[in-house]
């Protein structure tokens, strides 16, 4: 009886050293950089935890928030064609809770102009931030409860274990061109790579007409096409926007904010039109809502790109309805710069008149 | 309350022991009283809108097995409240698992446009299940009277109470009434928090930890060959590192207390044929299908055709049990079909020579595995429609991505597939025999032993590094 005891003390306490011996590697090893930055450091495409490091550890005077839309920009892309010092934090299927607080983070430590990808569905209905289960909100506040998550973590510990093996120099190389096949999460080495396409990635294959129709067949389905309206409500979307990125942009008047609604196909709101048109009338009322109101902010600019025909009707610049091709990204930082569909505030929605006459028009290729 | 929760483990469990073993030096009822009392706080934690019902369901069941036990009732008035009993039983189950699923298929049909809006009580599925086997016994004669604080106790037991194993009165009550679980046993205590240590590693790392990967089939609108291939075999394996951890845990939690649970899965990844996986996989629950449905309806004493029609019938039960969805529907068909099956190939197939029994086996445990994981992609998926798509999608080597994400994926189920086939099962390593009431004595009294306990300490310490804040059980719905 007394050995039982003796081995069930010892089983305890080797536990409790294992925790702490893991603790503090990850504390050693920081993959986050949440308490330091590291040259030698490397990066993982979960953008929700890598912000946090990222608002921490890099130097930057511009934040790019968006979704899925935007996944793919490069932050040496956007810094080279709007001559900024950017930090890329687009978050795929966020909504506006989670990209207000991320960027409330990000212009805290020093970004002075945000480019936002604005699309309707992130109004959405969802869980309050403090609730949010997907977004560590107390590991960007770094309140112990963050701190703690953070350093008492099996994944975090697992990815601190590779990084210490991956710096012993003869493995250095190998592990490090190793690591993105292998089940490690930080395993990119330059931050330019964060959610982005590889640099040989073949873009034909996966964004043409073909994928782009097909999608329409698949989301206008008599069996799947109520799923087109789910969540949206109008009087739930405009509270979020209102709360969500108005307010933060009238809370930052010292901050300017480059708000976009991206290029979708045109194919995204004739699927609306033909299966669920109560739900285009959502959008589009939203983003009257939306354009009527940003461009009363002295510091907002919205530019709107839905009605760009030479894009939005050639469907080969997608790989659905909606997520276009790295060749529109290169378009969408030019149309930025030049600020040639910059919302007028003297008639906010142009665009959207014209946008609407094109999707009332528009006939799907049979 | 969750067992991967950091309340839980670090509160809730170590207050509960205390007391239980500060009270087992004062009486033989009082910590039953106290455990019960413990189960129904555990419950009332994540579900306390339904304790009333659980309450209600104890007392009804309770109060017919009353009548059955004690009461002298005549064959026809015994007939009468055990069809009661089961009735009573099938009918709460069914309003609150099956009434929506009956209103959308009628709506189908008829074109009509009711709404049912039931939220499903936590564990209703187990704790109905336990008392309807208590029912039938009683009415068969097999039970003695028992007292309502162990009754109570039986039915609630926290271990079990929210996900299994699926517990059997005759197995359970008499541990509840022996003095001797009422005291600290030391040896009892170790062993089962080195069982905790392992279900909650197999559940925090090991579940957790594959799951993203599930996405690749389910959550694509048209997965590749590959991605389905990964997808599908990812959820298969963290569906049974996910059920198999939580009887794990289930099992260390009670062994703590001095209480022997059944075992529920015995390595079904590695079973020979289908019958050889019904015999591995969720054990309780196959062995009362087969005591309280396939038996009663005649198992295989009517023919042989009549045996793959009542297996047919248990098996669409089982998987209607599971969730009350077509895609469960169809998961329970195909295991009937496989079942069929393999008895007809038992019984046409004349024995197989002696040099190719290894072959043989490896060929049944490979195809019996490829079976299976057909049969998740029905369990996993939202639609039979969904279902289909990732099926036709593992059939089409034409479309094969193998990208980085694919790779990787690759290795990590490569690394699961060798725990699977490679590593012994937790009832192998600690000894654990529940029958005999034994466990742990050859680890501890062989040079295993600091491996085992170090082992188990790094278990524990990256299961509770591993604790997540959104990570429920597979099994909590059901």
């Amino acid at each position: 009886m007394r050995g039982a005891f003796t081995y069930l003390r010892r089983l305890l306490l080797a536990s409790i050293a294992c925790v702490l011996g893991a603790a503090a590697l990850v504390y050693v090893v920081d993959p986050l950089q949440l308490f330091r930055s590291s040259p030698r450091a490397f990066y993982s495409d979960d953008t929700r935890v890598q912000n946090a490091g990222l608002i921490r550890s890099q130097s930057f005077d511009t934040a790019f928030m968006g979704t899925s839309l935007a996944i793919h920009f490069r932050q040496s892309d956007i810094d080279r064609v709007l001559g900024v010092h950017s930090l890329k934090l687009a978050m795929t299927g966020s909504n506006s809770r989670q990209q207000s607080f991320v960027l409330e983070q990000a212009i805290d430590r020093g970004a002075r102009r945000v480019i936002w990808e604005m699309d309707d569905f992130v109004f959405v209905d969802a869980a309050d931030i403090e609730a949010d289960p997907y977004l560590p909100v107390d590991l960007y506040r770094r309140t112990a409860k963050g701190i703690a998550s953070y350093l008492f973590s099996a994944a975090m510990a697992k990815e601190s274990a590779f990084t210490l093996v991956r710096s012993i120099p003869p493995l250095r190389e190998p592990l490090s061109r190793a690591a993105p096949y292998l089940p490690v999460k930080f395993a990119l080495a330059d931050v330019d790579d964060i959610y982005a396409l590889p640099q040989d990635y073949d873009v034909a294959r996966d964004y043409n007409a073909n994928k782009a129709l097909a999608s329409f067949a698949y989301i206008t389905a008599p069996s799947r096409s109520r799923f087109l309206g789910e969540g949206y409500g109008y009087m739930a979307m405009v509270r979020h926007f209102e709360q969500d990125a108005f307010g933060l942009a009238a809370r930052h008047p010292d901050v300017t904010f480059d708000i976009y609604f991206p290029p979708y196909s045109i194919l995204q709101f004739v699927a609306m039109r033909d299966a669920s048109p109560e739900t285009l009338k959502i959008v589009t009322d939203l983003t009257a809502h939306i354009a009527q109101r940003l461009t009363q902010l002295p510091n907002v600019r919205l530019h709107d790109f839905r009605a760009i025909k030479a894009v939005t009707h050639d469907l080969s610049n997608y790989g659905d309805v909606i997520h276009h091709s790295p060749v529109v990204d290169a378009k969408v930082l030019q149309w930025l710069a030049s600020g040639e569909y910059r919302v007028d505030a003297r008639n906010p929605t142009a665009s959207l008149d014209d946008l609407k006459a094109q999707v009332e028009a528009y006939r799907v290729p049979q | 309350m969750l067992f991967n929760s950091y309340p839980f483990i670090l509160l809730f469990l170590p207050a509960v022991l205390a007391g239980y073993f500060w009270l087992g030096k004062r009486g033989n009822l009082a910590p039953v009283i106290w455990l019960a009392l413990a189960s129904l706080t555990f419950y009332a934690v994540g579900s306390w809108q339904f304790v009333a019902l659980l309450l209600l369901s104890i007392a009804f069941n309770y109060g017919i097995g009353h009548l059955l036990i004690v009461a002298k009732l005549g064959p026809s008035q015994r007939r009468a409240a055990l069809a009661l009993g089961v009735t009573g039983d099938l009918v709460v189950l069914g309003i609150f698992k099956y009434a929506g699923f009956v209103t959308e298929n009628i709506n189908v049909l008829a074109g009509t446009h009711f709404a049912v809006h039931i939220l499903l009580p936590v564990g209703i599925s187990f704790y109905t299940f336990t008392q309807i086997a208590f029912l039938v016994d009683a009415y068969r004669g097999q039970v003695a009277a028992y007292a309502l604080p162990h009754y109570a106790l039986f039915v609630t037991y926290f271990p079990h109470l929210i996900a299994g194993p699926i517990l059997h009165h005759k197995d359970m009550i008499p541990q509840f009434e022996r003095n001797e679980t009422k005291l600290p046993d030391a040896r009892l205590i170790l062993c089962g928090v080195i069982i905790f240590a392992i279900g909650l590693f197999k559940k925090t790392c090991l579940a957790d930890g594959i799951q993203p990967l599930v996405t690749l089939a389910f959550e694509a609108r048209s997965p590749s060959f590959d991605q389905a291939w990964l997808g599908a075999l990812a959820y298969t394996f963290q569906l049974y590192f996910d059920f198999s951890g939580y009887s794990d845990m289930a099992i260390g939690i009670s062994l703590m207390f001095g209480i022997f649970l059944p075992v529920n899965f015995n390595s079904p990844y590695k079973a020979t044929s289908i019958v050889d996986f019904w015999r591995r996989w969720h054990m309780t629950l196959s062995q009362f299908l087969r005591d309280y449905l396939y038996i009663p309806l005649g198992g295989n004493r009517r023919g042989r055709v009549l045996r793959y029609v009542n297996l047919m019938i248990t098996m669409l039960l089982g998987g209607l049990w599971h969730g009350a969805a077509w895609t469960f529907v169809v998961w329970g068909a195909l295991h009937g079909a496989y079942l069929c099956v393999n008895h007809a190939f038992n019984a046409l197939v004349p024995n197989i020579p002696t040099a190719f029994a290894i072959p043989g086996r490896i060929a049944g445990t490979v195809l019996t595995f490829l079976a299976v994981v057909v049969a998740w992609v029905f369990f996993r998926a939202a639609s039979v429609e969904s279902a289909l798509r990732v099926l036709h999608a593992m059939f089409d080597p034409s479309n094969i991505v193998f990208g980085r994400e694919e790779t990787a994926a690759l290795v990590l189920v490569a690394l699961y597939a060798g725990l699977v086939w490679l590593v012994p099962n937790t009832q192998t390593i600690m000894g654990y025999d529940h029958g005999g009431r034994r466990v742990g004595e050859a680890f501890l009294a062989g040079r295993m032993r600091p491996l085992v306990l170090y082992g188990a300490s790094l278990a524990l310490a990256f299961g509770i590094l591993g604790i997540q804040s959104h990570s429920e059980f597979i099994y909590f719905r059901f």
